[in-house]
């Protein structure tokens, strides 16, 4: 177990720069989930974690020591790829005790880690099977043993669960989560699903060609989006986002939006006039049939009903607002009805630098 | 229905081709195996003569000594020719100037004839003239004369076959390389394993099929060199490069032996198959029964 410090990491290959001085720390036994949209950098940080490829810049330590020119194999580190690299030709039992056989452990030594690691992922069974004859999920576990068995400093994981299909998906993220709790390494891990960020990580690191937009703890980042970019990403389905001005009426301040909506503001030091961003998560909207606890008169376009909850698709003005309620609404298409907001959800930001005000 | 017959309408001009070609011949070696057949002997007709061919095989004592050294050809030749080609093959796969270039010159020696080949590497090591025997002289101040010395000949015939089918050997190896998933080379890397791990443990067993049907090709092929070895040597000095086709090739064509010429040949056919055998049981069926 180890923290991991990294340090102004900047990549290039050759003049093209795709990493710029990126920074994040990692406290021991943390769970740190790389977030973001593909082609953000998450994966090279990743594989420049795991010395797979040269960081051009900065420094990147595991423990108390800098591992900069440090080859993959003496960075004590256990990795799970997305395609989980087993090796085809080696039995489950070999595939785990791999490391352990590099490091010319004693044979007793593997067969008893192996069986241990087996044991907590349910693979004892499949010992003697091939990678071929396992399914997605059995593939999954057996990269997952392969990498605890050597109980390394720190775990990374590239995209484990893409593969897998969605209700498997959520049996491994739950499985992942429960191992970390067990063994309380420091685990890196990277997706572009901001679900699994949201439900597995301590600390989250939202990334965007290859700077590091937020860090934060799941909630914080959803409470408070340090950016348009970053308030977009998080929460599903994402949040609503109107263009617009700050304006006075009746001695209280509104947003206007740029196609003609009025609608309520928290208290912020905006000056009216100022242009922002104004945003809303779906799951803050609250609906009204006839309008009358007050809100916004939207018309229907679009109800989806998924039995937990409904989601409905509304115009007002020249935007489409989309809202999520848990009452069973009947709306027909283009009917009329009202949006209300609780101003204390409401997310600013200024519209030229998409910071949050 | 329909299709069918089609199907097999498309397939019997190449299937007539086999035949004649190929059944037509192979059963007629074999009937010519037992008889005494020499178009010039006392008797130029073919003579049932059971299997005194046969008989005769076992007790050739130069048929022997072909088998002898023709093994050690094979054996020094194929394994020259795998190592060599593999680390070619290693080396076209990273990147450097002119690789394309070399990579097309490096193949040129596969597309000669064996007998072009032969005629090369005659005027290459013909003493007084030849560039090879000049070079040996003055780097090891050796004198090289495969007309004189057993092992000069032996081992410029198996240098000629290393040079001839390396290649070849190179350009089945890259296939495989290239196609090998990068994942878990990355991965044993972080699994702590070193160089030489990598290939011991990954990248041997993962080319080991095409490594293995590389080794069948080479093996047929180097069991029955004829043409090369000919042209160059002759069969000699002596009988010291007399490999088993050389040695089939002077018992049917200057000898007009023609019955004892096919029984070897069929004999050496059944040792190919057995030793090809020998090898896919060893290396190929565990794997595949193991795989289930």
């Amino acid at each position: 177990m180890a923290n991991v410090k990294i340090d102004n990491v900047v990549k290039r290959y050759g003049a093209v720069q795709v990493m710029h001085g990126v920074n994040v720390d990692i406290e021991h036994g943390e769970f740190v989930v790389l977030v973001g949209p593909s082609g953000c950098g998450k994966s090279t940080l990743l594989r420049m974690l795991a010395g797979l490829e040269e960081i051009s810049d900065g420094t990147i330590s595991i423990g108390d020591k800098v591992v900069n020119g440090v080859s993959p194999k003496d960075r004590d580190i256990s990795m799970v790829f997305q395609s989980y690299a087993l090796y085809p030709h080696k039995t489950v039992a070999e595939n785990i005790g791999f490391p352990l056989k590099m490091a010319k452990r004693p044979k007793a030594e593997i067969d008893e880690k192996v069986t241990r690691a087996a044991k907590i992922l349910d693979l004892a069974h499949l010992l003697d099977r091939f990678p071929k004859q396992l399914s997605g999920g059995q593939r999954q576990r057996v990269a997952m043993g392969r990498a605890i068995v050597r109980d390394p400093q720190v775990f990374l994981f590239d995209e484990p669960l893409s593969n897998l299909d969605a209700k498997l998906r959520v049996t491994m993220r739950v499985e992942i989560k429960e191992l970390h709790q067990r063994l309380k390494t420091t685990i890196v891990y990277v997706t572009h699903d901001q679900i699994e960020a949201m439900t597995m990580a301590d600390k989250i690191v939202v990334m965007r060609d290859g700077r590091v937009e937020q860090i934060g703890a799941p909630l914080d980042l959803y409470d408070r989006p340090g950016n348009v970019f970053v308030a977009g990403f998080i929460g599903s389905p994402s949040m609503n986002f109107l263009r617009g001005k700050i304006a006075s009426a009746d001695g209280a301040k509104q947003f206007a939006s740029d196609s003609g909506l009025r609608l309520p503001l928290p208290d912020t030091g905006a000056p009216d006039g100022a242009e922002v961003i104004y945003g809303i998560r779906p799951e803050h909207i609250g609906v009204s049939a006839d309008g009358t606890a007050g809100g916004v008169p939207v018309n229907v376009v679009v109800v989806e009903p998924t039995g937990s909850e409904t989601q409905i698709f509304a115009k007002a003005g020249g935007d489409v607002i989309d809202a999520i309620v848990k009452d069973r609404i009947r709306a027909a298409p283009g009917s009329q009805i009202h949006f209300v907001i609780d101003p204390a959800n409401v997310h600013l930001f200024d519209a030229k630098t998409e910071q949050r005000i | 229905m329909h299709s069918n017959r089609l199907g097999w309408l498309l397939l019997a001009p190449t299937m007539i081709i086999l035949f004649f070609f190929g059944v037509v011949p192979f059963f007629y070696v074999i009937w010519v195996s037992f008889h005494q057949w020499n178009p010039f002997a006392a008797n130029p007709n073919m003579v049932f003569n059971w299997a005194s061919n046969y008989r005769q095989v076992v007790f050739d004592a130069q048929l022997m000594a072909s088998l002898g050294v023709t093994f050690a050809f094979v054996f020094f030749a194929v394994v020259s020719e795998l190592i060599l080609g593999y680390l070619l093959a290693q080396a076209f796969m990273k990147d450097f100037p002119g690789k394309a270039f070399f990579r097309t010159i490096h193949t040129l020696p596969l597309i000669m004839a064996p007998i072009i080949v032969g005629s090369i590497w005659k005027l290459m090591t013909t003493p007084s003239i030849g560039i090879i025997p000049s070079l040996v002289q003055s780097w090891f101040g050796l004198d090289l004369n495969i007309g004189q010395s057993a092992l000069a000949a032996f081992t410029v015939t198996v240098v000629m076959d290393i040079w001839h089918w390396t290649p070849l050997v190179t350009l089945s190896l890259i296939a495989a390389l290239v196609s090998l998933p990068p994942d878990p080379f990355e991965q044993a890397q972080i699994d702590g394993a070193n160089k030489r791990q990598i290939f011991w443990h990954i990248t041997l067993p993962m080319i080991a099929p095409a490594v293995v049907a590389t080794v069948f090709i080479r093996l047929m092929d180097a069991l029955r060199t004829v043409d090369e070895v000919l042209m160059l040597t002759g069969g000699g000095p002596g009988s010291a490069t007399r490999y088993i086709g050389v040695h089939i090739f002077k018992e049917v064509f200057p000898r007009t032996n023609y019955g004892y010429g096919s029984a070897i040949s069929v004999v050496v056919l059944y040792m190919t198959i057995v030793i090809c055998w020998l090898l896919y049981v060893g290396l190929i069926a565990p794997r595949n029964t193991k795989k289930g």
